[in-house]
């Protein structure tokens, strides 16, 4: 199968951020960076059903300045195929327009399959896939965590909050994929040292107008310590007390 | 020449030549292997083949079986002279040692005998050993018993004959000037006077039976786990256990290498031809696996397995791979394994070392403590094979226990082995003025010394203590020095045991990076693992730098009065001190923790632990382990918090930041009260208020 599988470029969730001077991005210094952790699943799903199902593509894309080639390559020496970079010079806020440049992108790209992570860690919209299935014409299913193809047709699990849902579906589609999916795999030296010998094609991103910018962005209020009232069962009594006298749950 | 010394010399010729094309086989199975420098440093190598072999320092470490093989290892240095005599009269009638002084023959003489008689009584104990006490060592690993006992019955028919062949030539002609044998000289008594015809007959008998047992057991050798009366001497000779350089220093893999598509071994021409005659040489004596802490928790791991299974495989696989497919039916003669189909050759080709001789579980069980390589007589560095076997697991197939996948990108993506902001490394320090690199560089000072904290050190609430505690005896003592705050990452140790050498390199290189921009000279760690790794094995990237651990820090400084106590002496107490491997048997520290206690705490006993010293007890930690469950046998760290325990201290004292974890959980789960310290923290508690 062919398989495209569209992967950010998010910094470590785990930083303490600091807002950039501009006051509308992140303060860039010494942030770590990675794939965002539900396209990660989403490449690991590919690469396992093209092993499992025989010979097939995965073709891995990314939007963004140049930097983002280092998750394209991590995706590479994880087994992708092929990369290709939507080259921009920042990862635009407004999901339509990254929806408008990856939907010309895969459009004619011949894919079977089109996956997402369900949501971009950092940004956190879950907007990109179903626009993009949106322009393409294609069913979409969303937040999917487990996920059978045969014989031209999708069967998906979707946890919801305190159900399951199966949804059925023709190929193409788009799917995005949300936890319960295999976590990607770490890569082999073997793998990095392959990818290296992997084509990684850049094109310019048809980005189109903006509909959506950034205004803010603010950090959320500073948490107070947490205390400690005491050990063993002698410090109860003045945990309930804090409770309802101060914290005032009770 | 008489018509019997003809056949003579020709069985000899043929034994002869049997011999070497069997050694020339054994040699050319050395060429699939992999190269390894193991020249230079011949006088450190010389020494060591004189201690380890020919003075069998390491045989002696065990007070039963040592001294037994000993004597026969000696006696058999010294019953060589006689053999090549023998052999050589026998083919040239007139060749005898009697143009040497008679002084001289007749000590020659002595020792044959005195020799001869010591050896058998060592032959008839290793025979009781094995048949009756059955020693737990000699057993499992699927052992070839009968290969011993053939050896052990041949040395004991060699002894007989020539005490036979010695008695005998004493009856015929009392006055020969072999009548020096003692031994010889009383079996040849009760001989004298019996029939001459009947007394040349046995000597004949006895004559050939001991020429043709001599080239049997030298023919049987390159079959047999004896093989290693040939291999041993080279072995110790390009074995690193006992330096050349630093112990435990694990093999440089050049990953930058051009046309390289192979890293680490998944069978044994993946392998260096020194690990191949680690196989060649294993004794099977089993010293190794009886000090395994894996092993001995009832875990699969055996060292002697891994190197018998070295052995196995190369003699499957190296004659396909050099043509020769002949050696295939006496493979399936002598091991009778498999069906017929099994040992086909493409069956053993598609076989590999790993996975069909030695599983995953068993390499992810070792915690890299050096207690094999510190025991093994003869050389073998059972972890070049265990960690290759990881590398190849690692950074070829990405296969490891799933546990570890956190492990290693926490220390990808936050510089150590957790997934703590690396913001938060110096927090510890946070009121106790303590300069960074950076901050010192900027006010244009540069320190004494380098204070490198390590990641348990920054990160773990207990070691944070020990941090602490260090740099408060530093500051007392007035010493100028500085830590390096969130510029300092994890030194890459846990991943370079596991097998990713990749990640290693990449911390290492950074932390290199770092070191150089601030020209760091010397470094003090509390962590042996941060010790060892920066001191020996940076150096292999271009890093080099004096690393101090503390324990031998904190002891110069309280040799030189530096650190100001308290007057009061302490209070009295029983402590028994926890070898840390890294420390201890990778860099031979020994007496500066155990000094720096006694110096600390001028009344405390000592008190040592059975296992001690550098046969000290792993903690569990090592070679990554802390990052890995432990889900088979009893928990390491429990067997050895109960060793520890047993000593009845009052005080546990540990040097390092692993073991402490370890022997604390593992005082924890016996329910005992019994405090365990790091050893600064012993001495901080005395420092004047
Ligand atoms: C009920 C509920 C619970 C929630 N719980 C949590 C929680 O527990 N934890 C939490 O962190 N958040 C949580 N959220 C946050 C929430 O999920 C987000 O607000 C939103 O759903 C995610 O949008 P997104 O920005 O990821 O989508 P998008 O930005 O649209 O990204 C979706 C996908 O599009 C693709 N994509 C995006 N940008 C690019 C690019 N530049 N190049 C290539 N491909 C790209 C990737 O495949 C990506 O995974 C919760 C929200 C709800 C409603
Ligand atoms: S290094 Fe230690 S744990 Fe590993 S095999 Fe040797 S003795 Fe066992
Ligand atoms: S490796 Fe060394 S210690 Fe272990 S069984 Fe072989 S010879 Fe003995």
């Amino acid at each position: 199968m062919k398989i495209a599988v569209c992967i950010k470029r998010v910094p470590d969730m785990e930083t303490r951020f600091r807002i950039a001077a501009s006051g509308t991005a992140v303060d860039e210094a010494g942030l770590k960076y990675d794939l965002s952790d539900f396209d990660g699943y989403a490449v690991e799903t590919a690469l396992q059903l093209n092993e499992k199902q025989g010979p097939g593509e995965t073709v891995v894309i990314s939007l963004g300045p140049d930097v983002v080639q280092e998750q394209l390559r991590k995706a590479l020496s994880m087994g992708a195929e092929r990369a290709v970079q939507l080259k921009a010079d920042r990862v635009p806020t407004d999901g339509l327009s990254i929806a408008r440049a990856l939907a010309a992108e895969l459009k004619d790209g011949g894919y079977d399959l089109i996956f997402f992570g369900r949501q971009a860690v950092d940004s956190a919209n879950a907007t990109v896939g179903p626009m993009v299935a949106e322009m393409l014409g294609l069913p979409c299913a969303t937040a999917v965590s487990s996920l059978d193809i045969s014989s031209g047709r999708g069967t998906a699990r979707r946890d919801l909050e305190g159900a399951a849902e199966i949804v059925d579906f023709a190929l193409p589609a788009v799917v995005t994929i949300d936890e319960g999916m295999p976590r990607a795999r770490y890569p082999s030296l073997k793998g990095i040292m392959a990818a290296k010998k992997k084509p990684l094609e850049v094109r310019a991103a048809q980005l189109g107008d903006e509909s959506l910018t950034l205004e803010k962005m603010e950090l959320p209020p500073e948490r107070a310590a947490g205390r400690i009232v005491g050990e063993g069962p002698g410090a109860v009594a003045e945990l309930v007390r804090l409770l309802h006298t101060e914290a005032k749950v009770l | 020449m008489r018509i019997e010394n003809a056949v003579f010399l020709i069985v000899l010729l043929l034994a002869a030549g049997f011999f070497s094309y069997n050694v020339q086989r054994l040699l050319s199975y050395l060429s699939i292997a992999l190269p390894d420098d193991r020249g230079g440093h011949p006088l450190v190598r010389l020494k060591n083949v004189i201690t380890v072999a020919f003075l069998q320092k390491k045989i002696l470490r065990d007070p039963v079986a040592g001294p037994m093989h000993a004597l026969i290892f000696w006696g058999f240095c010294v019953l060589t002279a006689g053999t090549i005599e023998l052999l050589l009269h026998g083919s040239f009638p007139a060749f005898s040692y009697d143009f040497l002084p008679t002084s001289l023959y007749q000590f020659y003489s002595i020792s044959q005998d005195l020799f001869g008689a010591l050896v058998l009584g060592a032959v008839a104990f290793a025979f009781y050993r094995r048949l009756v006490l059955h020693p737990e060592r000699l057993e499992g690993d699927n052992l070839e018993h009968s290969d011993a006992l053939i050896i052990l019955g041949a040395i004991a028919g060699l002894m007989v004959t020539m005490f036979g062949v010695n008695a005998i030539e004493l009856a015929l002609d009392p006055e020969s000037i072999t009548r020096a044998k003692p031994l010889s000289f009383a079996l040849s008594m009760p001989l004298r006077g019996l029939p001459i015809g009947l007394l040349n007959g046995a000597h004949a008998v006895f004559w050939w039976a001991h020429a043709l047992l001599v080239l049997a057991f030298l023919n049987f050798l390159p079959y047999s786990k004896h093989l290693h009366i040939v291999s041993s001497i080279p072995n110790v000779y390009f074995s690193n256990s006992q330096g050349p350089g630093p112990k435990g220093v694990i093999r440089f893999l050049d990953l930058e290498a051009e046309n390289v598509e192979q890293f680490g071994a998944a069978d044994v021409d993946q392998m260096t031809w020194k690990d191949l005659l680690d196989g060649y040489t294993c004794t099977e004596c089993g010293r190794c696996t009886s000090v395994c802490p894996a092993h001995l928790t009832g875990k699969v791991l055996s060292p002697r397995k891994i190197i018998i299974d070295t052995r196995r495989r190369l003699m499957e696989k190296a004659p396909l791979l050099l043509g020769d497919y002949s050696e295939l039916a006496h493979h399936a003669l002598v091991h009778g394994e498999g069906d017929e189909g099994s040992t086909s050759a493409t069956a053993i080709l598609e076989h590999r070392l790993l996975d069909n001789f030695i599983t995953e579980e068993e390499l992810w069980q070792c915690t890299t403590c050096r207690a094999c390589i510190q025991e093994c007589p003869v050389g073998i560095e059972h972890l070049d094979h265990i960690v290759d076997m990881r590398r190849n697991l690692v950074l070829m197939e990405s296969r490891f226990p799933p546990e570890v996948l956190p492990t290693f990108e926490s220390m990808e993506r936050n510089g150590s082995p957790w997934a703590f902001r690396p913001d938060d490394r110096a927090k510890w320090a946070e009121g106790m003025d303590i300069p960074t690199m950076a901050e010192l560089v900027e006010r244009g000072e540069s320190p004494e010394i380098l204070f490198w904290v390590g990641c348990m050190g920054s990160f773990d609430d207990r070691s944070k203590k020990i941090s602490v505690a260090f740099a408060r005896i530093l500051q007392a003592a007035g010493v100028p020095f500085a830590i390096l705050g969130q510029e300092e990452t994890c030194n890459g140790d846990p991943a370079r045991r596991m097998g990713n050498e990749y990640l290693y390199q990449t911390l290492a290189k950074q932390n290199i990076e770092t070191l150089t921009r601030y020209d760091v000279k010397t470094i003090v760690t509390f962590c042996p693992h941060c010790f060892h790794q920066i001191g020996n094995e940076y150096p292999q990237l271009g890093g080099n730098y004096e690393v101090i651990h503390h324990s031998t820090y904190i002891e110069r400084l309280l040799e030189a009065g530096r650190v100001p106590f308290d007057t009061d002496a302490g209070k009295t107490l029983t402590m028994a001190y926890h070898d840390s491997c890294y420390l201890g048997r990778y860099n031979d520290v020994y007496d500066a923790p155990r000094e720096t206690l006694r110096r600390a705490l001028p009344i405390v006993t000592m008190v040592e632990p059975e296992r001690t010293r550098d046969r000290g007890m792993c903690c569990g930690a090592g070679g990554g382990r802390m990052f890995m469950e432990e889900t088979q046998g009893k928990r390491i760290n429990v067997e050895r918090a109960e060793q520890l325990l047993a000593t009845g201290a009052d005080m546990l004292a540990v040097a390092c930041p692993f073991c402490m974890t370890m022997i604390s959980d593992g005082v924890k789960a016996k329910d005992s009260e019994v405090p365990v310290f790091d050893i600064s923290e012993v001495v901080a508690s005395r420092l004047r208020a």
